[in-house]
């Protein structure tokens, strides 16, 4: 059995009880059946079969996963984690949620199937997301008090925030006592943005000046760690990005994976699948086929021409774009490919956002640089250890 | 020493390595269907695959990336300048075992190396008699390898070059690169035991435990260059294989400046051991 984990995003609905502004998805009112998900469970264990794979993430995401109930996930849990066990492989489930429809209900399914933990977006200051009815203001309201609750029943909470120019114009510093002090957090990540999706109006209000993004990324690195880094506040994705200066096993999110064809899917409620949620839910284009029509998902991914596109990608930019000359490579490999097609209409050109990781890779590298340089004094390599004694080259 | 007595590894054409048991070989593979008859069957004096010309099929890979047999790969690149974007195919493969690159160093050899080691995936380099061209890679990767942090694999033969030259013992050049016929000896289809880097049949009168030590002694005795030179244990007449004649200026200029680094390394290592020891005691038995 390989050591690999293929990941799995899947949509169980693309419902939405919320109406975010850069939302790209298209909100369907179709829901995964409860009869099909045998099927799509077979479906996924034949597939970690043929690839020898023990371990499968399931990102269970939507549309709104929690518009599905408690109840429906607990049997949906049962069902995988039964069929999986037959056959000696296991799932592990991770949830995604606006958490607007949160109540105390939720608390078992949350400890028992996702291991007491969820993940949940919110920006600052929150001008974007909204309720139906409430707007922006009615939004951050209604979420705080979910979160809070949710905090209170002993449940962890990852917060993903999208920057945008509010939280340009706020800066980085009431940024981050945002997240940390007010909220309490000490689990957070920052995303880029990116137009994703059919063409709309409001797109263009989205789309950032990249050196005024970069600023705001290096600085709000830097008062990550001064205030947080020691403290036990985790900052994705700075908090990988130090590790892997810092010689540590380092979980770099998706966008700087050698080749995200190579370990993950998505899947939508009625059986598409495609690379990631931003694909299945936006581009049609590139859909790879059905989960549910097709036999073997193997199959299905070794002979979609949608997919090559994706695996010849990192190929093609180390041949035609400067990645290669880049020394950051070996942490980014080009970038997102969903940041470059919504942007440039191609994913065979480097993510837009280079400029921007470079500068927050170049911050990463000065910080590791010092954390290493303090963790190394008092402490003598032995002479004719190489590999220490290069390692000690490169920090100086 | 007989064929059943020796201690050196075998690397045989994939047909040939057929029959091998339990004594210590690594096997050629070309073709997509070798790579799978011995990842699925590995027989148990298996070392490593050798796997040449199979880089560009996609296909090959996916059988390689099943973890079954754990067999570590290494993979060869001919044609390092054309064949370097296509390292990505491994990416898979080394999350399940233990991949080498070797990379004929050739010009634009570098983007091969920049690539791999941007994968994380330790090379060996082999350098040959490098042109000017080759030593001007050699050196801009050399550089690389020491300063920068995204270089974390080894390179060879750099990191035994600079262990060398920190004070280690690592064997000869030869050694390091498993060109050695007295630990690494490889064969042709026909079974005839080869030269390295020569397509030249060992004979009655080459030695092939004593090859690296005759051809020093034959370097000397001429008054090639390796008399007088300061990397002569290490290097052992590589460069001057196979022809005797080549100039090891620019190689010499590249050893120098991996001196360069270690005596740099060496003493800010002693300054920093000096410094901790001069340092007062504040938590001993003073504060008694």
């Amino acid at each position: 059995m390989s050591g690999r984990v293929f990941s799995v995003i899947l949509l169980p609905t693309s419902e939405c009880n919320v109406a975010c502004d850069y939302c790209f998805e298209r909100k369907e009112p179709h829901r995964l059946s409860s009869a099909l998900l045998p099927l799509l469970t077979r479906r996924l264990l034949d597939h970690l079969e043929n690839e020898r794979i023990e371990e499968c993430e399931i990102y269970w995401q939507g549309g709104e996963a929690m518009i599905m109930g408690p109840s429906w996930f607990a049997d949906a849990g049962a069902v995988m984690d039964r069929a999986a066990a037959q056959r000696g492989r296991r799932f592990v489930h991770y949830l995604q949620t606006n958490l607007i429809s949160y109540s105390a209900a939720w608390n078992d399914v949350i400890r028992e199937m996702f291991n007491g933990s969820l993940g949940t977006s919110m920006d600052y200051p929150n001008l974007h997301r909204k309720l139906f009815k409430g707007g922006a203001e009615g939004y951050t309201e209604l979420w705080t008090r979910r979160l809070r609750e949710a905090k209170a029943a002993g449940i962890q909470v990852g917060v993903i925030a999208v920057l945008h120019q509010g939280s340009l114009e706020a800066g980085p510093d009431r940024f981050y006592r945002y997240f940390t002090e007010e909220l309490g957090l000490s689990d957070f990540q920052v995303n880029t943005p990116f137009p994703g999706g059919p063409a709309k109006e409001v797109e263009g209000g989205f789309q950032l000046d990249l050196t005024e993004l970069a600023q705001f990324l290096v600085k709000l690195f830097n008062i990550w760690i001064t205030r947080g880094y020691k403290s036990g506040v985790s900052l994705g994705p700075f908090d990988a990005l130090i590790d892997h200066f810092t010689g540590k096993q380092a979980r770099l999110p998706c966008i700087w994976k050698e080749n995200c064809s190579n370990q993950f899917i998505s899947v939508d409620s009625k059986g598409t699948v495609a690379q990631c949620d931003c694909w299945v839910t936006s581009y049609p284009d590139y859909f790879f086929g059905n989960i549910f029509r097709e036999p073997d998902l193997t199959r299905m991914l070794k002979t979609s021409r949608a997919r090559r596109d994706f695996v010849e990608r990192p190929k093609r930019l180390v041949e035609d774009e400067d990645c290669l000359s880049c020394r950051y490579l070996s942490i980014c490999h080009g970038g997102c490919p969903v940041r470059t097609y919504s942007a440039l209409g191609t994913m065979m050109a480097k993510d837009p956002y280079c400029e921007v990781y470079k500068a927050v890779f170049a911050c990463a590298e000065a910080h590791g640089r010092e954390i290493l340089r303090r963790d190394q004094q008092g402490r003598a390599p032995a002479q004719s250890d190489v590999g220490l004694a290069q390692s000690y080259a490169k920090a100086r | 020493m007989s064929e059943e007595q020796s201690q050196w590894l075998r690397i045989l054409p994939s047909a040939l390595a057929e029959g091998q048991g339990e004594r210590a070989f690594a096997a050629i593979v070309r073709s997509r269907e070798e790579l799978s008859r011995w990842l699925r069957n590995p027989a148990p004096g298996l070392q490593w695959l050798q796997i040449e010309g199979l880089l560009g099929d996609s296909d090959a890979w996916i059988e390689a990336a099943h973890g079954d047999s754990g067999v570590p790969l290494d993979v060869v690149l001919a044609d390092p300048a054309s064949e370097f974007s296509d390292l990505y195919r491994l990416v898979d493969v080394c999350s399940v075992r233990s991949v080498r690159v070797t990379i004929r160093v050739a010009p634009g050899f570098s983007k091969a190396a920049k690539l791999a080691a941007a994968l994380r995936l330790p090379i060996r380099l082999l350098p040959s008699q490098p042109t000017a061209e080759v030593l001007a890679e050699l050196n801009e990767l050399l550089e690389i390898y020491l300063h920068e942090p995204m270089v974390e694999a080894p390179v060879e033969f750099f990191h035994s070059l600079l262990a060398t030259m920190s004070g280690a013992e690592t064997g000869s050049l030869w050694s390091i690169l498993e060109e050695d016929p007295a630990e690494f000896r490889s064969y042709d289809a026909d079974g005839r035991a080869l030269l390295p880097r020569s397509g030249v049949f060992g004979s009655a009168e080459t030695s092939f435990e004593g090859f690296v030590e005759h051809h020093l002694e034959s370097l000397v005795d001429r008054g090639a260059e390796c008399a007088t030179c300061p990397w002569q244990r290490f290097c052992s007449g590589y460069f001057k294989w196979p022809d005797p004649t080549y100039s090891c200026e620019g190689v010499k200029r590249l050893f120098s400046r991996v001196k360069a680094a270690a005596d740099e390394i060496g003493r800010d290592l002693a300054g920093r051991v000096e410094a901790k020891t001069s340092a007062p005691n504040l938590t001993g038995s003073d504060s008694l």
